[in-house]
């Protein structure tokens, strides 16, 4: 009898990401860098999330690929753009969410929901690294501050630096140079929290934001942008509590749906 | 003897006897185009990929196209005055002028090398780089499509024209382009002036008085042509010419008729490579593409009759503003996502002639009928025209160029597209790209956004029918 053991993948610039799912649950998930090899990763993150619970492949039913690298898995079923992706696994564990704000690591997304959790809009910015997580890895660099802490830090800032919001390399630029005017490290990391979330709000405005907004990506992670892209847009924004698997728990999911058809008609 | 081109020609639908009777003028035409043996494989396979060369219609059209390339190429060789326009086009005064002499060359070149060096042989990266370093540099948000042309003077591809026709109808950048025509070539220029200003919601509705002022504005660049090339523009010019764009714009209307099946019939790169002939052409253009358009015609309509389609039955259907005009791989990925294609902003059927249509010159005819085309009446012109296609070709989607080049369209992807969204109901997507120039823009980089619309189209459609 079939177990209904589903994977869905996301193969994204930076990081990949495998969520496996039976007929009800999630029953495991692994998250790793992408590296030189996107087959290959898409390969071993399946496999990592599987061995995580005593399972390998022969024992998958249905696979659906998404992310940047979503074609070049081969034992993949189907498919599924990131946007598709993003709004079922959003859906699912918030069903009320309306806005989905993706911040991966070298695109951003705003995705407009319906009720049902159908995608009804989106903008997407794939073309330069202002407004992605790349950005904040050479705000970091500059810095000598580890990724993680660039957030905490920057909530302690009494006044945040104003910095150029439209390109990395001259915000990076604009950072040495208030650097060495002696500003703080607080203000400055504020600064690129509000540096990004500003170029995110312009970037969504054509799609909108309405309430509840959720926030995804690896970068959702990061409390500093989502403080200051809550103010940028006035509003209170959710973050799942394993904000950088969305994709592929969505693309899990419709790798279920895809299943449950397949069955039906069998029968 | 087997030349190294026919192969090619001939997969781009010409006779032997027309390779034959135009040899010398094909291989002169190809060295100064800088296409030689090496160039005939990938081209054959870059038209193999994007064209249905199934069609003869097609390979016809192709084969118009190139013709009019050869004639564009050695037009000031063989004796010709030479008048370039710019595009958006302005069509209907260009072929009137190509229509008062046989000594007179008229077309918009830029246009033409897109068709060709862009669609067929996959070359205008190095017309482009010319542009670049003749007055044109990168990254300041240029037109694309001038710099194509200004490379390809600068390279001695196609020839310094006797005169060019400014047409600031709908385009900021043209006018300014062809300022540099003259400073670097001593090119005279005629200043079509134009105003695109109307009140918000007058369109199909129009002021005579704009009519009057760009007619004569016409009328005056005829004047003009008289005493620069030295050819008087006569009401027979006006007969000579009128036959033929009949002929062309009524098989355009008969095609878009034909592309309201379901499935759709066509690729959308092969209606653009139909409709897009009658804004760069004045010459072999239009009379050998409106054969190829009646061949492509019968056709089609045994596709329709057949219920053969280049996409699904119920497929998602989208209007795409404009077709790239320089590589035809962007219109297939879209068709390749599942979205049917049967309409760009250029087949929309205009609305009748109303109101006072009695003009009396030449110059004001054809500023009404630029006026009921929408896109030079105002941006509510060409928000409403876009209104109409959707209930016309029954489309569910539109996507938009957004080419952040050029200042008309991309304003049309934002402030428009919210306008159409909310007043027809369906949903618009913006995509980013430039028309003239895939090197920054290739299809698969805006594969995920076209991929994303047309399943957001087809979930749509699904609810709908519930």
């Amino acid at each position: 009898m079939s177990k209904g053991l589903v994977t869905g993948v996301d193969i994204g610039a930076a990081t990949t990401k495998a969520v496996i799912l039976d007929s009800s649950n999630v029953l495991s998930f692994f998250i790793m860098p992408t590296g030189h090899s996107v087959a290959e990763a898409g390969e071993v993150v399946v496999r990592k999330a599987l061995e995580n619970v005593g399972l390998s492949f022969v024992d998958l039913e249905y696979v659906v690929s998404t992310g940047y690298g979503r074609r070049a898995i081969s034992f993949a079923s189907k498919a599924v753009t990131e946007i598709i992706c993003h709004a079922a696994g959003v859906s699912s564990v918030i069903s009320q969410a309306r806005s989905i704000v993706d911040i991966g690591g070298q695109d951003s997304k705003v995705i407009g929901l319906d009720g049902a959790g159908n995608v009804i809009n989106f903008v997407m910015n794939d073309k330069c690294a202002a407004g992605t997580g790349r950005f904040l890895e050479v705000m970091a660099g500059v810095l000598n501050v580890g990724i993680d802490e660039i957030g905490p830090i920057s909530l302690m800032s009494k006044d945040a630096c104003q910095m150029s919001s439209t390109c990395t390399i001259f915000a990076e630029s604009e950072m040495v140079s208030l650097r060495a005017e002696g500003r703080s490290r607080e203000d400055l990391l504020a600064g690129i929290c509000k540096a990004m979330a500003h170029r995110v709000a312009i970037m969504g405005q054509s799609v909108g934001f309405k309430k509840d907004v959720v926030f995804t990506g690896g970068v959702a992670k990061n409390v500093g942008i989502k403080k200051a892209l809550e103010d940028e847009i006035g509003l209170e924004i959710l973050v799942p509590e394993e904000p950088q698997i969305m994709g592929a728990l969505g693309a899990a999911l419709l790798a279920k749906a895809e299943l449950s058809e397949i069955e039906t008609k069998r029968v | 003897m087997a030349r190294y081109y026919d192969e090619l020609l001939k997969l781009c639908g010409f006779e032997v006897e027309e390779i034959n009777g135009e040899g010398s003028r094909i291989e002169k035409a190809f060295q100064k185009l800088e296409i030689g043996p090496e160039d005939m494989e990938p081209a054959e396979s870059w038209v193999r990929q994007h064209h249905d060369v199934e069609l003869v219609g097609v390979r016809k059209l192709l084969a118009a196209w190139l013709k009019e390339l050869i004639d564009l190429v050695l037009a000031k060789d063989e004796g010709k005055r030479v008048i370039y326009f710019g595009f958006p086009a302005i069509t209907r005064p260009g072929t009137l002028i190509a229509s008062a002499s046989e000594e007179i060359y008229c077309a918009c070149p830029d246009t033409i090398l897109c068709h060709t060096m862009g669609q067929i042989f996959n070359k205008l990266t190095p017309i482009l780089e010319a542009g670049e370093q003749n007055g044109l540099p990168p990254g300041h948000a240029l037109c694309s499509l001038w710099q194509i042309k200004v490379g390809a003077l600068a390279k001695g591809i196609i020839p310094a024209p006797d005169m060019a026709m400014a047409s600031s109808y709908y385009c900021d950048m043209g006018s300014k382009a062809d300022d540099l025509l003259h400073e670097i070539y001593g090119t005279p220029i005629v200043y079509i002036d134009g105003s695109m200003d109307s009140a918000w919601g007058e369109y199909p509705d129009y002021s005579p008085q704009r009519v009057e002022f760009l007619g004569a504005e016409l009328n005056r660049l005829f004047d003009e042509v008289k005493e620069i090339v030295g050819v008087e523009i006569t009401s027979e010019a006006w007969e000579k010419a009128a036959p033929s764009m009949r002929q062309y714009y009524g098989g355009i209307g008969q095609l878009t008729e034909l592309m309201k099946a379901d499935p759709v019939p066509l690729y959308g790169a092969e209606t653009s490579l139909a409709t897009i002939l009658g804004a760069a052409c004045t010459g072999r253009g239009i009379s050998e593409g409106s054969k190829a358009i009646t061949i492509l015609i019968e056709e089609v309509q045994r596709r329709v009759d057949e219920g053969v389609g280049v996409v699904e039955k119920g497929a998602p259907r989208v209007m795409v503003f404009v077709g790239n005009f320089s590589d035809a791989s962007i219109m297939r990925m879209i068709e390749n996502t599942g979205l049917a294609v049967p309409q760009t902003y250029f087949t929309v059927p205009p609305p009748k002639a109303k109101a006072r249509t009695s003009y009396a010159t030449v110059g004001e005819i054809m500023a009404e009928n630029e006026m009921r085309g929408g896109l030079y009446h105002s941006s509510y012109g060409a928000a409403k025209r876009t209104e109409m296609a959707t209930e016309y070709s029954k489309l569910d989607g539109i996507i938009f160029n957004y080419p952040f080049n050029c200042r008309p369209a991309a304003q049309m992807s934002h402030t428009l597209k919210k306008w159409v969204e909310e007043n027809t109901g369906i949903p618009a997507l913006s995509l980013e790209n430039d028309l003239y120039d895939s090197r920054s823009y290739s299809a698969a980089a805006l594969r995920t956004r076209v991929e994303t619309f047309a399943e957001m189209l087809r979930a749509r459609k699904a609810s709908a029918s519930v």
